[in-house]
C-alpha cells in the first residue's frame, strides 16, 4: 500500500546542507537500561536487556559461566516477539550478581581486543605473503 | 591445591565433536569451572591469548576465508551475527513514484529496488549519521531527510522505438531504446557535503549495474525519486553488508584400522577429491607387529591427507567394510569462516568491524550498569 | 466467494451502455483513457460508447494518476 499520495509539486527534497544545525541521530548510542527483575538478592539476580538478542546473550552466559565464584549462568528469550533478554545469574557467597554480570562484561570485551590483534596480524602476515607470490 | 591438569589424550578427545551415521556425540563445550572435578577452566585472558589462533585461508576484496581456533562457539556465533544483522549501510528505504507506466506495479518495483545492493566512499558511509523514522508513538519525532543521513537517487528511463533497427528485427533491445532498465541507470546526485566524499569512484552506485530493474516497451515511462538511508540487517536484509557469513567446524578423519587394496580406493571414493590419500605399505609398517600391516607391503592404503575440505557427508559409514575403521568428527573449538560481502565493505574488514561491535556493545551495557548500581 | 453466492447484477433497470440515458450525462466531464490496442487517447462521457475512436478496439484502460505516490522499498 503506497503510504501516503501527495501533490505532484510536492516537495521532498532534503533541507539546505547549510541550515543544517540540528541534533545527530545516533538511536544506537542511546542509553542503555539494565532492568532488575524482582526477585533479586544479593547473589542469585535476573537481568533484563532490552533490543539484545542470543548475540549477545549467549556470548555473555559463556563469559560470566567462565567465572568459578558463579554457581549458575542463562539466558533466555521470553518472547520472539519482544526484543527482550534476560539473563540469570546466581553466584556463590564470594561475590555478588552484578559484579559476576560487570567482570563477565570486561572479560568478553578483553577478547575482542585479542581477536582484533590476532585477526589484524594473521591478514596482514597473509597479504604480505600472498603479494609476495605475485611478485614472484 | 593445584588443580588438576587433564592428560594431552583428554583434552584432545574433549575437542572433538563425534558424528556417527545417525547421531551425534559430545556436543557441549564442558570447559567451564565446576565440570571437572579439581580442574580450573577459570577465564584466564593470557590463556586464551595463548590458545587462540587465526589462520587465513583466502582473502579476496569481497570474500574472505579464515579460521579461528581456540573460541567458544558462543563466540564465534556472535560475530557471525553481528555481520549479519548488526553492521549498518546503506539501502533505498523510500521510494516516491512520479510516474510509472510500466507493467511493473509501483510496490513490487519498489521493493526491487529496496534490493539493490549500492556502494560507495566507506568515509563517506561512516560519516553518515542514522534517519530516525517517526513511530506510531511519536508521529513527529522522525528526523527530516538532511546530507547527512539521506542519499538522494533517481531513476528515469522512457522507452522509444529505435528507428534504425534492422527490418524484421526481433530482439526488444535491439528494436527499442531503454528496453531494459538496469541498476547502472539509477543517477546519484551528491548534496551539500556529500560532494566532499560520494566523487568519482566513491559515488553512491550499485555494486552489480547489470542487475535487471524493469522491461519497458515503447512509450512506457518510469520516474522515480529514492531515498538511501542507513540501516541494519536485523531490520530490512536490504542492509545487511554480507551476502553470507557462515562457520563450519573444522573435520576430523581418524582411520582406526588400517585400509588396504581395492578398499583404499573405495574409501577414498567416499569422500571429496584430495580429502583421502592413497599410499604404498613401507616394509617398516608391514614389519611392524601389530600393526595390521604384516604381510601387506607395496599395497595400497588410505591416508588422511587434507580432512580440510570434507563435507562430513558420512558417506564412509554407510559401508560395512569400514566398520570400526573410521571414526569422523569435527573440531569444537575450530571455525572455518567464509565471509562474503555485498561490494560495501572489504570482508576482512566486516569480520573486524564486528568484533569492535560487540566489545562496543558490551562497553554500552556496562555504562548502563554503572547506572543501575547508582 | 463462491458461485453460489454471486448474484447477477440487474441488467435491465440500470444499464449504463445504453443510449437512452437522462440529462445528467450531458453535464459529465470527459474522462481520457487509454486504448488497449493502438494506445491512443480516447476521451469518453457518460454514457458514450465504450470504443477506441482510432481503431475501434473495446478494451479502453485508466490513465494513471500524475500525483506522486511514495512507498517503502521493503
Amino acid at each position: 500500500m503506497p503510504s501516503s499520495v501527495q501533490d505532484p509539486d510536492h516537495d521532498q527534497s532534503m533541507v539546505d546542507a547549510q541550515q543544517e544545525t540540528a541534533q545527530p541521530d545516533y538511536p544506537e548510542l542511546e542509553e542503555k537500561r539494565i532492568l532488575v527483575l524482582p526477585g533479586a538478592t544479593e547473589t542469585a539476580a535476573s537481568f533484563q536487556f532490552e533490543g539484545e538478542g542470543h548475540t549477545l546473550g549467549n556470548a555473555l552466559r559463556y563469559a560470566i559461566m567462565k567465572n568459578p565464584d558463579v554457581e549458575f549462568c542463562g539466558y533466555t528469550i521470553p518472547h520472539p516477539s519482544e526484543s527482550k533478554m534476560n539473563l540469570r545469574i546466581q553466584t556463590y557467597d564470594t561475590t555478588t550478581a552484578v559484579e559476576a554480570l560487570e567482570k563477565g562484561l570486561d572479560s568478553l570485551m578483553d577478547l575482542c581486543d585479542v581477536v582484533t590483534d590476532k585477526f589484524t596480524t594473521a591478514r596482514d602476515g597473509y597479504n604480505a605473503s600472498a603479494a609476495d607470490q605475485m611478485t614472484n | 591445591m593445584a588443580p588438576l591438569i587433564p592428560s594431552q589424550e583428554e583434552l584432545e578427545r574433549r575437542r572433538i565433536v563425534g558424528i556417527n551415521a545417525e547421531t551425534v556425540t559430545n556436543m557441549s563445550s564442558t570447559d567451564f569451572p565446576g565440570h571437572w572435578p579439581g580442574e580450573d577452566h577459570a577465564w584466564d585472558l593470557n590463556k586464551f591469548r595463548d590458545g587462540f589462533q587465526v589462520e587465513f585461508h583466502r582473502n579476496d576484496r569481497f570474500e574472505a576465508a579464515f579460521s579461528l581456533i581456540g573460541l567458544d562457539a558462543a563466540i564465534a556465533n556472535a560475530f557471525r551475527r553481528i555481520m549479519m544483522a548488526e553492521i549498518p549501510t546503506l539501502a533505498i528505504e523510500y521510494v516516491f513514484v512520479h510516474n510509472n507506466t510500466s507493467v511493473i506495479q509501483d510496490e513490487v518495483l519498489a521493493a526491487r529496488l529496496g534490493l539493490i545492493p549500492l556502494k560507495g566512499s566507506v568515509e563517506g558511509i561512516n560519516w553518515m549519521r542514522w534517519f530516525k523514522k517517526p513511530t506510531e508513538d511519536d508521529p513527529e519525532g522522525g528526523s527530516s531527510p538532511a546530507d547527512y543521513n539521506t542519499i538522494v537517487l533517481h531513476l528515469s528511463v522512457e522507452c522509444t522505438k529505435n528507428p534504425n533497427a534492422a527490418p524484421g528485427e526481433q530482439d526488444p533491445r535491439k528494436l527499442y531504446h531503454n528496453a531494459h532498465v538496469y541498476a547502472r541507470d539509477i543517477a546519484f546526485n551528491a548534496v551539500g557535503r556529500q560532494e566532499q566524499y560520494f566523487v568519482d569512484d566513491e559515488a553512491i552506485q550499485p555494486v552489480n549495474p547489470d542487475i535487471l530493474v524493469a522491461k519497458l516497451r515503447p512509450d512506457q515511462k518510469i520516474e522515480i525519486e529514492m531515498h538511501c538511508i542507513k540501516g541494519i540487517g536485523a531490520d530490512h536484509a536490504k542492509f545487511s553488508p554480507v551476502a553470507t557469513a557462515s562457520y563450519r567446524l573444522m573435520p576430523d578423519i581418524k582411520i582406526l584400522r588400517p585400509i588396504l587394496g581395492d578398499d583404499a580406493k573405495k574409501f577414498a571414493k567416499c569422500f571429496p577429491k584430495g580429502v583421502i590419500g592413497l599410499e604404498k605399505v613401507t616394509s617398516q609398517e608391514a614389519a611392524q607387529k601389530g600393526s595390521g600391516y604384516e604381510g601387506h607391503a607395496g599395497d595400497i592404503k588410505a591416508v588422511v591427507r587434507d580432512a580440510f575440505n570434507d563435507t562430513v557427508s558420512r558417506e564412509c559409514l554407510r559401508h560395512e567394510e569400514f566398520e570400526g575403521k573410521v571414526k569422523l568428527g569435527r573440531i569444537r573449538d575450530h571455525f572455518i569462516f567464509n565471509v562474503e560481502s555485498t561490494g560495501q565493505f572489504e570482508s576482512d574488514v566486516l569480520f573486524l568491524e564486528s568484533v569492535k561491535l560487540l566489545k562496543l556493545k558490551c562497553a554500552r551495557w556496562k555504562r548502563g550498569l554503572t547506572d543501575l548500581m547508582r | 466467494m463462491s458461485r453460489e453466492a454471486y448474484q447477477v447484477p440487474n441488467l435491465g433497470a440500470q444499464n449504463a451502455f445504453g443510449d437512452g440515458m437522462g440529462a445528467g450525462s450531458m453535464e459529465s466531464p470527459a474522462v481520457s483513457y487509454l486504448c488497449g490496442e493502438c494506445n491512443s487517447r480516447v476521451s469518453l462521457k457518460r454514457g458514450d460508447q465504450i470504443r477506441c475512436k482510432e481503431c475501434g478496439h473495446r478494451v479502453l484502460y485508466k490513465e494513471r494518476t500524475k500525483r506522486m505516490v511514495q512507498f517503502e522499498a521493503r
